[in-house]
């Protein structure tokens, strides 16, 4: 084996090398280099499943699953509490996300439990967190900010049943 | 916080029946799994290929037998890929092709070593390596299996403490330890199999610091005084910081092991700061671990002699000395040197002349012979390995599991630092080893079992409802 086979299989594996680095950065550039903007475009309204109007505002057995899910693990508190938070206003108005115990994150991000893609959501814009039995929502330091009955959201703080929170062009509230 | 994060065990197991209308989970299992499937492939090919490399460099022929027990490993990396397929389908697709590549690449070097040596068969480090590799992704295929929500380990919190504390004292039992290289850190059973305890005292200290600063961080966090723009912690909230401090100095005086004690406390300094967001804490603990480590470079022989090497290596006196002077070091540095840019080359550098060249200096054999570009590749898979845990941890919806994934992610991240920077005479040189590439059978199964822990966090968290608007 001569000197110049070696040094060009050597340098072969350093560039194969690099090439894998590459290979792991270009798959995970969304995570690196965050969520692409989208504009309102009508093609990407139609993958996602059928939009808003095409739901009737409740879901019989949906929500007493999820009720009885937050029943179960909320406790004695459990009629109090809220148990959906309803989307109001936006795209997909009327669409109905249970409530479990585990904090629910707001933003553009594609790890959020709510990912809300347009110009004026931030990436990471708010969590919502229950706190002693009590919803609470706070901001994430998102550029627009989140409001809660028109009150720009500083502080976290808890969320009445029916009050309206607007996150971007999005509004939603809590119900039993 | 407490009763909230335990009764989330039964609440958030994934919905099995199908999602509401609307509310789709992000799940792409398929392609996630067949992104991976590539990339393990490729992992796969730069394995055989070094050893191939290491064959031609050093021997001038292809040796089929070891490139045979290569690809048994690679045999069982895609066993723990379609165990995924199964259990983990969300799981994160880039945290086993990495680990692969360097656990591979760590077998290579230490074949090349054994080489050198004129090692083989069982008596050879490269196949012990080979044995302890195929262990340790057993053992991660275990976890995965057994751990199918990570919550359940936090019902453990207390008693992970407890194993944690038994792993670090079993090797000053006497009969049981043994002490090599001057440090007590290991314990062997038989003449056979040496075992470093404190490897996998590492994970079982990272599930109780998350477990005990969910539970109990608002004390640590919310009250105090304010003093220089930070707000300090009462006195008697102290008391975690200065028993996980004093477990670090034991570690310094008993089993006179520098780097062990840095990594414990390092990892839990950090875990506070992420539960607490206070930078108050990383004030306090770093400059009581300073005073410490000062303290025993004044007081004990070892660390003293340690921060002398860091300071001249070059002096004759430093160099010359026997026990514990800077021969290796400066050897480490030649090495590095004689590589350069590019590398000599797999096989055709000299790494064997520096003292332990496949356990602690395995990062200077790996320079010499792949150069500084080798190196910084293998520094960028180790961040991308970090930063995937990191995010894994941002990414999950309980305390608990963030604080899980940011520990996990940044030990191994820690534990980088405190070898590479020792090797390359940033900070003082301490015994540790390098996550998957030194030879050692215990830090092997440590980092696979990490692996499979990070992996069944991502898919835990992936695994949420969501509901996606487009605006």
């Amino acid at each position: 084996m001569s000197e110049l086979t070696l040094l060009v299989l050597q340098l072969g594996f350093l560039l194969l090398l690099w090439v894998f680095v590459f290979a792991i950065v270009y798959a995970l550039r969304s995570d690196l280099f965050g969520q692409r903007v989208r504009k309102l475009q009508p093609e990407a309204a139609g993958a996602t499943p059928p939009s808003g109007s095409a739901f009737p505002a409740s879901k019989p057995p949906v929500a007493a699953a999820a009720g009885a899910a937050g029943a179960a693990s909320a406790g004695a508190s459990a009629s109090e509490a809220p148990s959906k938070l309803v989307i109001t206003s936006g795209q997909k108005a009327g669409t109905e996300f249970p409530l479990g115990r585990d904090e629910i994150t707001i933003g553009r991000s594609s790890d959020s439990a709510i990912i809300i893609r347009d110009d004026y959501t931030s990436t990471h814009h708010a969590r919502m967190m229950l706190w002693s039995g009590r919803w609470m929502i706070q901001d994430l330091d998102s550029t627009n900010g989140t409001f809660l009955d028109g009150v720009r959201v500083t502080a976290p703080v808890p969320i009445p049943l029916g009050a309206t929170i607007k996150v971007g062009a999005t509004t939603f509230e809590l119900r039993r | 916080m407490s009763d909230a994060a335990t009764g989330r065990v039964t609440a958030t197991q994934p919905p099995t029946a199908t999602p509401p209308d609307g509310i789709r989970r992000i799940r792409m299992p398929q392609r996630l799994r067949n992104l991976e499937f590539w990339l393990l492939l490729v992992a796969c090919v730069i394995n055989a290929g070094a050893i191939v490399l290491v064959q031609l460099g050093a021997l001038g022929h292809i040796d089929t037998q070891l490139v045979l027990l290569g690809a048994g490993l690679s045999v069982l990396v895609f066993a723990l890929h379609i165990v995924m397929r199964f259990v983990a389908r969300d799981a994160d697709p880039f945290l086993l092709p990495i680990a692969t590549v360097l656990n591979g690449l760590g077998i290579a070097e230490i074949y090349r070593i054994d080489i050198a040596f004129g090692d083989s068969g069982w008596e050879s480090a490269s196949v012990r390596q080979i044995a302890w590799s195929g262990i340790a992704i057993i053992a991660a295929i275990a976890t995965i299996l057994l751990i199918r929500n990570h919550r359940v380990l936090f019902r453990y919190t207390y008693l992970s403490g407890l194993v944690a504390i038994v792993l670090l004292l079993l090797p000053l039992v006497p009969g049981l330890g043994e002490e090599i290289n001057g440090a007590r850190v290991w314990i062997s059973i038989g003449s056979f199999a040496s075992f470093q305890p404190g490897e996998i005292a590492k994970i079982a200290l990272a599930v109780f610091f998350a477990g005990y600063l969910v539970r109990n961080r608002d004390s640590l966090s919310m009250v105090g005084t304010k003093f220089l723009g930070m707000r300090f912690p009462r006195a008697r909230d102290l008391g975690p910081l200065l028993i996980v401090w004093a477990l670090s100095m034991a570690v310094i005086v008993f089993q006179r092991d520098l780097g062990t004690a840095l990594l414990y406390f390092g990892l839990f300094l950090v875990m506070l700061y992420v539960a607490t967001s206070r930078l108050s804490w990383v004030v306090l603990g770093l400059s009581l671990f300073l005073a410490g480590a000062l303290i025993a470079s004044q007081t004990l022989d070892y660390v003293h002699a340690r921060f002398q090497n860091w300071l001249e290596p070059f002096s004759d006196g430093r160099y010359d000395a026997d026990p514990g002077g800077s021969y290796q070091l400066v050897q480490g540095l030649f090495g590095l040197a004689n590589g350069g840019l590019i590398g000599t080359g797999l096989g055709r550098g000299s790494p064997d002349i520096t003292p332990v060249p496949q356990s602690d200096y395995i990062i200077a054999s790996l320079g010499e012979e792949l150069g500084l570009a080798g190196l910084f590749a293998i520094f960028a898979l180790y961040v991308l390995l970090v930063a995937r845990g990191f995010r894994i941890g941002f990414a999950g919806q309980d305390d608990f599991g963030k604080l899980l994934g940011v520990g996990l992610a940044f030990v191994v991240a820690l534990q980088v630092f405190i070898v590479v920077g020792g090797v390359t005479r940033v900070i003082p040189l301490t015994g540790l080893t390098t996550p998957f590439l030194a030879a050692g059978g215990s830090s092997l199964v440590a980092n696979w079992i990490i692996v499979a822990l990070l992996l069944r966090l991502s898919d835990t968290v992936r695994n949420h409802p969501r509901l996606v608007i487009d605006g």
